[in-house]
């Protein structure tokens, strides 16, 4: 009977060590994700509006857009936990820790980011190519600043 | 005895006065970043022609210009530290600074060539490396400024130190081309010359010519997969 119930303790014990930062690794997969899918809509409009622009197509451009703000909208703080800068996702977060101790910067980091991709949704509908091309110039000012703060070199 | 004599030929100073324009513009436009991003690709583009033509130049430019006449052995360096070496071009110091910042900026060219930034830029070669070794490339390519970051000061510093405290200005002769040495180390240029320069000029512009467009051949351009958007999209 002790015995049992030994085994079950230390049985316990190791799946809930185990278990440790399984939930900060989920949000960093996410992450990972929602960027990932990110990069290949800005891929896209980069492709169609800067670098081929014969191959434009404003649907498409429209479609990648919107996804971007989308992204952008759904709420990414919540998978920016705290002791997600040590988890690991799909590979391991390049997150730097300073990431948790200035929160005012990631604040208007987060903003900046949000208000230029919902620009750039905007822009799209228009169709103005050298629009877009200016809007798409200003999101990736955003995404290189929280990058050169808060993101480690690999 | 002093004489005037022409140390540095045109096309060095021409590389090197171009290399500083770009080696400025390409700091400016990577870390404003946005759609400068492409313009920093370019100015990488100009600055690898430049850095091979200084290679070449190293080999068949004009007396100082070659590597083989200033390259700091140990015992010019020792000499020079004791005082006793003699010399009217780069001295092995010198020698040392530039040949650390040719080699900084081969660096930060040659990984930008394969670098990503994650949000909208590849470099030219980028297609043929894994995603992977890309990213490793790109954080090298950090490191490399953080390199060059230290030597510029150090080259301009030492420029100032020589003006201030040695009297020896160096920045005219880099204009001029003309240094003023005593006339027991006065020797003629020799070497350089048109048919080497466009030699020199033509591997530059076919090492840029096959980074940019060569790379296509050996493997596909980005595989960007396009979104479908015919209805229903999916």
């Amino acid at each position: 009977m002790k015995l049992k119930l030994v085994l079950a303790l230390v049985l316990g014990a190791v799946t809930v060590s185990a278990m440790a930062g399984q939930a900060e690794d989920q949000q960093v997969k996410f992450r990972q994700s929602a960027y990932s899918f990110a990069a290949w809509n800005t891929t896209k409009i980069k492709s169609q509006v800067i670098d081929h622009p014969e191959t434009y197509n404003k649907e498409q451009v429209v479609a990648a857009a919107n996804a971007i703000a989308a992204v952008a909208n759904s709420g990414l703080g919540a998978l920016f936990g705290p002791g997600t800068d040590q988890a690991t996702g799909w590979k391991k977060t390049r997150l730097k820790a300073e990431f948790f101790e200035k929160p005012e910067d990631v604040k208007k980091l987060a903003i900046a980011f949000n208000k230029e991709a919902n620009e750039l949704a905007k822009v799209a509908a228009s169709g103005d190519k050298d629009a877009i091309k200016a809007q798409f110039g200003k999101l990736g000012e955003t995404c290189k600043n929280c990058h050169d703060q808060f993101r480690s070199k690999e | 005895m002093s004489v005037s004599i022409k140390i540095w030929d045109l096309p060095l100073r021409l590389f090197h006065w171009l290399m500083a324009t770009a080696v400025l513009a390409a700091v400016v436009s990577g870390k404003l970043g946005g759609n400068l991003i492409d313009w920093h690709g370019r100015i990488g583009l100009l600055l690898l022609g430049l850095l091979v033509f200084r290679v070449v130049w190293g080999f068949i430019g004009s007396t100082h210009a070659r590597f083989t006449s200033f390259f700091p052995t140990p015992t010019r360096i020792t000499a020079y530290l004791k005082g006793q070496w003699q010399g009217i071009g780069h001295n092995p110091l010198g020698a040392l600074s530039a040949l650390a910042l040719l080699a900084t900026l081969a660096a930060l060219v040659v990984t930008g060539l394969f670098a990503n930034d994650d949000i909208a830029f590849q470099g030219p070669l980028f297609t043929l490396i894994s995603k992977d070794l890309s990213n490793k490339l790109s954080g090298w390519h950090a490191l490399a400024f953080d390199a060059l970051i230290v030597l510029v000061p150090l080259h301009l510093a030492a420029i100032v130190y020589y003006a201030r405290i040695k009297k020896h200005n160096l920045v005219i002769p880099m204009l001029t081309g003309r240094k003023v040495v005593p006339k027991a180390q006065a020797v003629e240029l020799s070497g350089g010359g048109l048919r080497r320069f466009a030699a020199a000029l033509t591997l530059a512009v076919v090492a840029v010519w096959g980074v940019n467009y060569g790379a296509s051949y050996f493997a596909a351009s980005p595989a960007i997969p396009a979104a479908t958007t015919a209805e229903p999209s999916f």
